[in-house]
């Protein structure tokens, strides 16, 4: 206790600041920023999710490059050795990544032995209609598909010889190509795959980023620490800081997902379709993520300023969670109208967008109508939310409803 | 000097505020008491802005309150407030930057006043670490940061132990001493009888008394101590004369007027020693007993 010092301090100046100083939404958002970033948990689950993404690039890529090889008995004779090495180049012109390793033995007896010694995978056997695989307990269906190919091409060979006529002659008119009125198969599955990503990314940093707005407006009110505030800044400048520090940490953490997927997927060997629609769709994404974060957040603060306790919360937040899992099951499932109907819906169409450009090809007009109307609900929902903060911070007793937060005067 | 003007304020069909009005100068300390949901707090919440009024208006220097000045006080809710879980300098700090302070000001303003309060070496924890009385020193340290224009304190002794009295009430007199006008509410009238210059007094919405201490006390009903050996039981034949309390040669009582005041000392003279006669001050807690009855 310094009580030798009272009274011996010269009178304070009631001018004092000197320095620099920032508006109050910024300090508010700075402060936001920099308490999340401090946050211990936030950093481990950052690096966690980071590890996963780099890791899943790796090992899909790793999978996608890996070779099956399988180690082929077979009795020597003229037809089975064919068709080995016959395989083995139409997986190579096909890009198969299978590798059938030849082993002639003498007869099928010791062909079968090395099979219950386990040093071969396969037993190949020359039958009166053409080939048998004999497998210890199963044969991998892409090997069988690839000898049963390699089998019809050699006798189809030998028998258009026997025939006297060509290959060609004998396969003429039996073409079938695939034609996909919407997009290409490859490119069908990449919108699924980012499509999935891009809701999953959607709802994890609308309930990481967005859930603490609603928290820390609760926090402020629950422990009255609003009142100072309030008395210090608008009330505007506090919800402005509130909602921009944890859009910046949103935008940032998806900024850094991204960004590492992409590097990731970039270092991979693997050649990647349709990368240039992907990085185009990206900067959609990004567009619409802002926009349904910034709906988004002006519930969540709504929400935490009706709420009187934290606990208030579980409750109040149930339907914002459903509308997000709405928004996930969208992205993974939506088809055809529901699709389009569902991009042109606030929130919804953050995800159901982007997914359409991936797949398909949309007009330019329909995203930017998209986007507009999802920024003009924005702009709806942070009106009201305000208006609301603005009358509920400063209410203390029960939560309250929409219906009476709405009615409330200053 | 603020001043507050027939301030009415109704919480559904309730008159919470009825036409309140009183000043508190620049100079010296104003002493806010009145029962709980006499409206204190409503009242300071009002000036502070936290709350609209119904009706009335709130000066200071002269001019109508705007949000800007409300910026520059410095404000002790009645719920206490700050982050329980941020780290003590580091929220004073904030604060301190949202009043219009530098980070750097705030910081070295923060840091002086919690050495002041000696809890310098608790800067680095978290608040709810802190004992009640020390977060209350925090609390008192977050109104004061930007050397405010006014200060608005409601209960700001409530919790505090008597080291942390004294050195409160000595740099709130400092800040009085800067011109600074400083409202405070309390249920101590011991502290309040110490400290203030003047009093308001507030019951069921309400003022019932508001004014100097001086003129207050004044306006009391004026008691004497009359010490006349051996006794003082004559004064109870006396007219215009209350005695209140008589214990042997000393005696409480209350005068219908000054003249008869003087009267009695004459008489009292006569009949021989006259060793004490002396108008008896009330306390603010007396003053504040009967304004309320």
């Amino acid at each position: 206790m310094s009580t030798t010092k009272l009274g011996t301090r010269p009178a304070p100046t009631p001018t004092p600041s000197t320095g620099k100083q920032d508006a109050p939404w910024l300090i508010v958002t700075l402060r936001e920023v920099t308490v999340k970033i401090r946050d211990k948990s936030f950093i481990i689950s950052t690096l966690i999710t980071l590890a996963l993404i780099v890791g899943s690039v790796v090992f899909s890529g790793i999978m996608a490059d890996k070779t099956t090889t399988s180690t082929i008995a077979f009795a020597e004779n003229s037809s089975t050795a064919a068709l080995v090495t016959s395989a083995n180049q139409l997986a190579l012109d096909d890009q198969k990544n299978i590798e059938l390793i030849a082993n002639p033995v003498v007869d099928e007896d010791a062909g079968l032995q090395l099979l219950r010694d386990k040093e071969a995978d396969l037993v190949l056997t020359p039958t009166p209609e053409g080939f048998s695989i004999t497998g210890l307990s199963d044969v991998p269906a892409n090997i069988q598909s690839l000898l049963a190919d390699a089998a019809e091409t050699q006798a189809l060979d030998s028998n258009a010889v026997k025939l006297g006529v060509t290959l060609e002659d004998l396969t003429a008119g039996s073409t079938v190509t695939q034609v996909l009125l919407e997009g290409s198969q490859e490119r069908n599955s990449m919108a699924m795959v980012m499509g999935f990503i891009f809701s999953f990314l959607f709802y994890m940093s609308a309930m990481i980023f967005g859930m603490p707005i609603a928290n820390s407006v609760v926090e402020e009110k629950q422990n009255r620490v609003v009142e100072i505030l309030a008395t210090a800044i608008p009330i505007r400048q506090l919800l402005a800081g509130k909602i921009l520090g944890n859009l910046i940490l949103a935008m940032g953490q998806l900024c850094l997902f991204v960004g590492i997927g992409l590097l990731a997927l970039n270092m991979m060997p693997t050649e990647i379709p349709f990368i240039s629609v992907l990085f185009a769709t990206a900067g959609w994404f990004l567009a619409f993520f802002l926009a349904g974060f910034l709906i988004l957040a002006a519930v969540w603060a709504a929400l935490g300023a009706m709420a009187s306790r934290t606990e208030d919360l579980q409750q109040s937040t149930g339907p914002v969670i459903m509308v997000l899992v709405a928004v996930l099951f969208t992205g993974i499932y939506a088809k055809g109208t529901l699709l389009v109907v569902a991009s042109y819906v606030p929130v919804i169409s953050s995800v159901a967008m982007p997914i359409r450009l991936l797949s398909t090809d949309v007009p330019l007009w329909e995203p930017i109508a998209s986007l507009g109307v999802a920024i003009a609900a924005a702009w709806v929902m942070v009106l009201i939310g305000e208006r609301i903060y603005r009358r509920a911070i400063m209410q203390t007793g029960g939560a309250l409803s929409w219906r009476k937060a709405l009615k409330l005067e200053d | 000097m603020l001043e507050v003007q027939s301030l009415t304020r109704r919480f559904g069909d309730r008159t919470v505020l009825d036409e309140v009005s009183f000043a508190v100068p620049a100079d010296g300390m104003t002493g806010f008491v009145g029962a709980n949901g006499a409206g204190k707090t409503t009242t300071m919440r009002i000036i502070m802005g936290v709350l609209k009024s119904h009706s009335g208006t709130v000066y200071f220097n002269g001019t109508q309150l705007a949000d800007t000045d409300r910026a520059r006080f410095g404000y002790m809710p009645e719920e206490r407030g700050l982050y329980p879980k941020q780290q003590v300098l580091d929220q004073l700090q904030y604060l301190g930057q949202l009043h219009g302070m530098s980070r750097a000001d705030a910081r070295t303003e923060a840091l002086q006043l919690l050495d002041r309060f000696g809890i310098a070496d608790r800067t680095k924890d978290k608040l709810e670490s802190l004992s009640l009385g020390n977060q209350q020193r925090v609390q008192v340290a977050a109104s004061l940061m930007h050397h405010p224009t006014a200060l608005i304190l409601d209960e700001p002794f409530s919790g505090l132990d008597p080291l942390a009295v004294d050195s409160m009430t000595s740099l709130l007199a400092e800040r009085a001493a800067t011109g600074v006008p400083i409202l405070f509410s309390s249920h101590q009238l011991d502290l309040i009888d110490a400290l203030c210059d003047n009093l308001v007094v507030l019951a069921g919405g309400k003022i019932v008394a508001s004014g100097t201490a001086t003129a207050l006390r004044a306006r009391a009903s004026a008691k004497h101590v009359v010490v006349t050996p051996p006794d003082a039981g004559w004064l109870r034949e006396q007219p215009g004369v209350r005695v209140l309390d008589v214990a042997g040669p000393r005696a409480l009582v209350e005068f219908d007027d000054e003249g008869t005041a003087q009267r009695i000392l004459r008489t009292a003279v006569d009949r021989g020693a006259v060793t004490e006669f002396a108008p008896q001050r009330p306390s603010l807690a007396e003053i504040y007993r009967e304004v309320i009855r």
